[in-house]
């Protein structure tokens, strides 16, 4: 036992770079967070006294159309936020002027028929829609007042009807976070389970063809050789995830960027815990392609058949986030290759039942195992045996050693 | 011997590194196990230490895999760095250091657990004689400590200088084995005649066969039975007769003797 501690001290040489990694994984959270600018107000200049007569029913349809998205977004700071500044300008020379330099989002002018807005390029959909409900509204007050309809009515007929958007479901559309959530979860594991698997490899190959693994064999047993790599790798994974991840937390809280939605609490284990169920079983893999190699350049072709259900699995991510309730996505998240990196996408996009949660970790230890026995068969009779780089097939027929 | 004959497989199957397909490996009368081979020290043909690991902490390292505790392997680390020379590079990592220190660090690392049996793979390939030389005074101090030393090698004066035993391996197969002077004793007698006159007169002796003309004289090859008195009254007739004596063979005779060209 105080061997396989001793070979995890190999991990500890490479401890100095892992912490390197997770300041710079931190940093790439937080730098954003920190340049990030806030969503600022749209500047709407009023030119003409018609259109400065608006500025206030302007402001307050604005106000309006915020409150009926943010029925349907996760949170109060991601809703679509219409902040309207009003901006009296005098001559329409003047606003061209400004709209051209950027100082105004849009020149409003209102004629005896017709109203413009003066945009450099366009104005976002939401804001044309206040403007238009806002300029629709003071010409209809005029035909009514015209009209001879007293003020009272005038007024009751022009409030606003009550109007909310409900949601059947949340959909991913709609919840934001959580797709970026999903997205960030698919990424790190994707990322972690390449990186440490190919340390894995690495490691391994070089004590290959260093002959390494020839004197540290004389003393213990090849299980327990690939046991300590993979413990010793995995242990440093999981903490630089752990770091990275509380960096996560840390700086966005610091900066309040967005609310976290509760089922992070319920992300964030499970992050950690198919990371390390992926790692367990991709590692012991990732073990026995390094131990294949005849050169250490060898690696990378080796490794790149157990690298494939990695990437596969991150580009489903992207279709699960689209559609998270997909049966066939569910099917594919039990399959053990893709599991580690669908499922907690799949848990950031909404709950998943108990009982598959349970199943599926239930395969992938399963999966653990048989991977595991094999590797090791193939790890024992490969890691010694010099000559040219095996193939897969030939790795299996090996007869091991001690 | 050749490369390929199975030394190196010998060496790893008693180091419990492979596993043999036929027979067993026994040490002190029963089969090795691996709190046997515990006590066995290794040093491979090809280095096999990590590069990028300090001096010190490898052979530290080393000595904890072969279970001596943490200050125990230390110590030991600590006192055989300094008897093979590299006391003060303790610090560096393994690549700073030339080949021929790298090859002590081997050795340390072969060592510092004071193992009941050494095998080494080649361990005077690509030395210079005084580095043979050092490296013989130390496995002769651990032989005489009761180490029991295990080595290969292809130059043979040396296996005669320091060897009590000696195993001549050919295509896997043992052709010999036993000490020195069981293995000279297979080897035909020779006679070493240097005699004054025309070279080519030892050509049509009976009994004797030419092995080798050079300034010392002709050494012959006798047959069981030959008659050395008629060689030697043909050597007279010949010409004054400056020497005329049996001659050992050393090792690489023995080893030519039993391995066909």
């Amino acid at each position: 036992m105080s061997r396989e501690i001793a070979e995890r001290l190999r991990g500890r040489l490479i401890w100095v770079m892992t912490a390197l990694t997770a300041v710079a994984v931190a940093a790439i959270i937080v730098i954003p967070t920190l340049l990030r600018q806030p969503a600022r107000p749209a500047v709407v200049g009023l030119v003409g006294a018609r259109a400065q007569a608006l500025a206030p029913a302007l402001r307050a349809a604005a106000t309006a159309a915020t409150a009926a998205t943010a029925a349907t977004a996760a949170t109060a700071a991601t809703a679509a936020k219409t902040d309207v500044r009003t901006v009296r300008i005098a001559s329409a020379a003047s606003a061209r002027a400004r709209v051209k330099s950027g100082a105004l989002d849009a020149a409003l002018s209102v004629g005896q028929d017709a109203a413009v807005a003066l945009a450099s390029q366009s104005v976002s959909p939401t804001l044309t829609a206040v403007l238009q409900s806002v300029v629709d509204q003071a010409h209809l007050r005029q035909v009514l007042a015209a009209a001879g309809v007293p003020p009272g009515t005038a007024a009751r007929a022009l409030a606003p009807v009550p109007f909310s958007v409900t949601a059947l479901q949340r959909g991913p559309i709609a919840n934001p976070a959580r797709a970026t959530a999903a997205l960030a979860a698919g990424l790190l594991l994707y990322l972690s389970l390449g990186i440490y698997g190919a340390a894995v490899a690495n490691g391994v190959a070089q004590e290959k063809t260093s002959r390494t693994a020839e004197l540290l064999l004389a003393t213990v047993r090849p299980g327990q050789l690939l046991a300590g790599k993979v413990a010793g790798v995995g242990l440093c994974g999981l903490g630089q995830l752990g770091v990275a991840v509380a960096a996560g937390l840390v700086a966005n809280a610091a900066v309040q960027r967005a609310q976290i939605p509760a089922t992070v609490w319920v992300l964030l284990p499970a992050l950690l815990l198919w990371f390390a169920l992926g790692y367990a079983m991709y590692s012991f893999v990732f073990a026995a392609a390094g131990a294949m190699v005849a050169r250490q350049e060898d690696v990378q072709l080796l490794t790149l058949p157990v690298a494939i259900p990695i990437i596969v699995g991150f580009l489903l991510v992207y279709i699960t986030i689209a559609t998270p309730n997909a049966w066939w996505i569910a099917v594919l998240s039990f399959l053990p290759p893709l599991a580690p990196i669908l499922m907690p996408a799949r848990i950031a996009l909404g709950p998943v039942p108990a009982c598959q949660l349970v199943a599926n970790v239930a395969i992938m230890i399963v999966s653990i195992y048989g991977l595991g026995r094999l590797a090791a068969r193939i790890y024992a009779g490969a890691i010694v045996r010099g000559g040219a780089r095996l193939t897969w097939l030939g790795a299996l027929r090996l007869r091991g050693s001690v | 011997m050749r490369n390929g004959v199975g030394k190196t497989t010998t060496m790893r199957a008693v180091m419990g590194i492979l596993r043999p397909v036929r027979g067993e490996i026994r040490w002190r009368g029963h089969p090795a196990g691996l709190a046997d081979r515990l006590r066995f020290g290794y040093m491979p043909e090809e280095r096999g230490l990590y590069p990028q690991m300090r001096v010190a902490d490898q052979v530290t390292y080393f000595g904890r895999l072969h279970g001596l505790d943490r200050a125990g392997a230390r110590d030991a680390a600590h006192e055989w760095i300094g008897r093979l020379g590299l006391a003060g590079r303790e610090p560096d990592r393994l690549v700073a250091l030339s080949h021929g220190n790298q090859q002590r660090v081997q050795l340390a690392v072969a060592l510092v657990h004071h193992p009941e049996l050494l095998v080494l793979d080649e361990p005077f390939a690509g030395l210079d004689p005084a580095a043979v030389d050092a490296l013989s005074g130390i496995l002769r101090g651990e032989a005489g400590s009761r180490t029991a030393i295990l080595f290969s090698s292809h130059q043979l004066e040396l296996v005669e200088r320091l060897c009590d035993r000696v195993v001549i391996l050919e295509e896997g197969h043992m052709l010999a084995a036993g000490t020195l002077g069981e293995l000279r004793a297979r080897l035909p007698r020779r006679l070493r005649v240097k005699a004054g006159g025309p070279p080519g007169w030892a050509g049509t002796l009976p009994g004797a066969a030419v092995a080798r003309e050079d300034a010392d004289g002709v050494l012959l090859v006798l047959r069981p039975g030959a008659d050395t008195q008629a060689i030697l009254r043909a050597a007279q007739a010949a010409g004054p007769v400056e020497h005329f004596g049996f001659e050992c063979g050393g090792l690489a005779d023995v080893y030519r003797e039993l391995v066909p060209a």
